[in-house]
């Protein structure tokens, strides 16, 4: 077993309810790497993190967690690994101790305040404001950031983020990115995201994972469609959209299939196409704009109707184009460009 | 009508006078409340962790148990206490029929379902994310019970709180472990009971006064409780 695998996951199942099941066959993470998991409401990205946080065991499978098979009373992996969840619970007691808290039951109180204050200001928290204030005192946004800080004084191996900004404000949302960002750098923490913000997922990790149903179904920045479709004439099948446009594709193995469609795939106009073939013609809004950390291409991120697709452009045609979030724009892709899974 | 107001007023100056009877009788209340309560939190709060906390084969059958017992007639208790503890009974030798101690024990018995009941509906109302939160911050087995119960403190203040209330309110139990005897067992609730009967409705309407007070403020942290919680 290589020292520098941090997770070696081999035929994992876990199963939620009647209808949801995990089914991750194999999964690697690499130390020091940062690691995004991307897809819809109830794909399984949530329960796979608190999988690899050891919050939850999986019913079958192996997890090794640096060579070592995890076992339930594995205290050592646990203490190594933190999650943030999407929405944060503080403990009934002040802001000081919530921070604290990690660090006294490991039994590590030195130069205590001096630490606890440092995690709250990196999370842009002011100590002297907020040390002393209760659980019911702060606001969704500030106790997103407290429980960051109760995370970060931890200097955990692995620090991983259910939808870390999913329900904060913008403020918060930027301070959380900060945070993240600054504490990977200076403790060379590995990093595990969920999030439905893909831009930054693409920008803060080394590499996306999709989710569908759950099951990991693709890498990179693919833009996932999924059905039901409807049969349509001349082979195509169909599915419309929130705003009465629709999607075309071909040969879906059936009816709530999810296919994939990668983002070079997608072609990017400014003014309305007429005489093509091309079947997928969607207006749609810029959102966000994004460059691709190794190949220096742009993410151009379209909405169209409720629909989030991701174009790879180079930055020359981004340049050319005039694009900006917030300009309408049409996004092109054939039918048959959808892979199934 | 006359009767009630000159009682009324009597009652009055029978509290701020510090008549010696009318006070023995709160002391003895406080004294045997005090007692039961300590007793049912040390062994209901542990009992109604584990209920609330654990799943195990039976757990709804022993909360049906425990609820039921929420309803326990004060005289049920009072007849089976007195048949252990009187003379003939297997306890007899204890020697703690009529004193402060046998009330105690079957307040103890009374209470103690209340304690059980309401600590395991604060457990099982903990947040569901407070484990995971625990978990992922690296507590351990022990540290998460403790801090389990220190998260639902306020819940498990109102349930020793509610147990309060129903000890120093009863009258069958002490009646009949503790036979009413004056400057030794004699409760508020006794001496109430006994007063009415001789028609002395001084001494009754002093006592119904100060126990309304303890009642309002139990009700008050009971509110104010509920609220934290």
């Amino acid at each position: 077993m290589p020292t520098h695998l941090l997770y070696q996951i081999n035929n994992l199942k876990y199963r939620y309810g009647e209808h949801f099941e995990l089914d991750v066959p194999e999964l690697t993470i690499k130390q020091g790497s940062s690691i995004g998991f991307a897809g819809s409401n109830g794909s399984g990205k949530s329960t796979l993190l608190r999988i690899l946080a050891f919050i939850e065991l999986p019913e079958e499978g192996d997890i090794r967690f640096e060579g070592a098979k995890v076992l339930k009373n594995n205290g050592g992996a646990k203490r190594d690994v933190t999650m943030l969840l999407q929405e944060p619970y503080l403990l009934k007691r002040s802001v000081f101790e919530n921070v604290a808290f990690g660090l006294k039951i490991r039994d590590d109180r030195k130069n205590l305040k001096e630490r606890v204050y440092g995690a709250m200001e990196l999370v842009g928290i002011s100590p002297e404001e907020f040390a002393r204030r209760r659980w019911h005192e702060i606001s969704g946004g500030e106790a997103q950031r407290i429980a960051l800080a109760s995370r970060l004084i931890l200097k955990p191996k692995v620090l991983i983020l259910d939808e870390p900004t999913a329900s904060v404000d913008q403020q918060s949302a930027r301070l959380i990115k900060e945070a993240i960002i600054e504490c990977r750098s200076r403790f060379g923490m590995s990093l595990i995201i969920a999030s439905h913000d893909r831009v930054w997922l693409n920008s803060a990790t080394d590499m996306v994972k999709r989710m569908h149903e759950g099951r990991i179904v693709g890498t990179g920045s693919e833009n996932i469609l999924s059905g039901p479709w409807d049969h349509e004439e001349n082979g195509l099948y169909t599915k419309v959209l929130t705003d009465g446009q629709a999607l075309f594709v071909t040969k879906p193995p059936h009816q709530a299939a999810a296919g994939v469609v990668n983002p070079s795939d997608i072609v990017i106009s400014v003014l309305e196409p007429d005489g093509i073939s091309t079947r997928n013609i969607l207006r749609g809004i810029v959102t966000h704009m994004t460059m691709e950390r190794d190949s220096r291409d742009i993410l151009i991120e379209v909405d169209a109707g409720g629909l989030s697709l991701l174009s790879r452009l180079t930055p020359s045609a981004v340049q050319s184009l005039s694009l900006v979030p917030g300009k309408e724009v049409w996004a092109l892709f054939k039918a048959s460009a959808v892979d199934w899974y | 009508m006359d009767y009630i107001a000159q009682g009324f007023i009597r009652s009055i100056e029978l509290l701020l006078s510090g008549d010696p009877e009318t006070y023995s009788a709160i002391f003895t209340t406080l004294r045997i409340s005090s007692l039961s309560i300590v007793a049912s939190l040390i062994i209901g709060i542990p009992l109604g962790f584990l209920l609330g906390y654990f799943e195990f084969p039976g757990k709804r059958q022993v909360r049906a148990i425990v609820d039921t017992l929420l309803a326990l007639p004060t005289v049920v208790v009072g007849l089976f206490v007195y048949a252990f503890i009187s003379r003939r009974g297997p306890c007899g030798e204890l020697g703690i029929l009529f004193t402060i101690t046998g009330i105690a024990v079957a307040q103890t018995i009374l209470v103690t379902p209340i304690v059980v009941s309401l600590t395991a509906t604060a457990i099982e109302s903990l947040d569901r994310r407070l484990r995971a939160t625990l978990v992922a911050l690296g507590a351990r087995g022990r540290q998460i019970l403790i801090t389990s119960l220190m998260e639902a403190r306020y819940a498990v203040l109102v349930a020793a709180v509610t147990a309060y209330g129903r000890a120093i309110s009863e009258v069958g139990i002490s009646m009949m472990i503790g036979g009413n005897i004056k400057w030794h067992t004699r409760t508020i609730t006794t001496a109430i009971a006994l007063e009415t009967g001789k028609g002395d409705f001084a001494v009754g309407i002093a006592l119904g006064i100060v126990l309304l007070t303890f009642a309002l403020v139990v009700n008050s942290s009971l509110t104010l409780l509920k609220k934290r919680s």
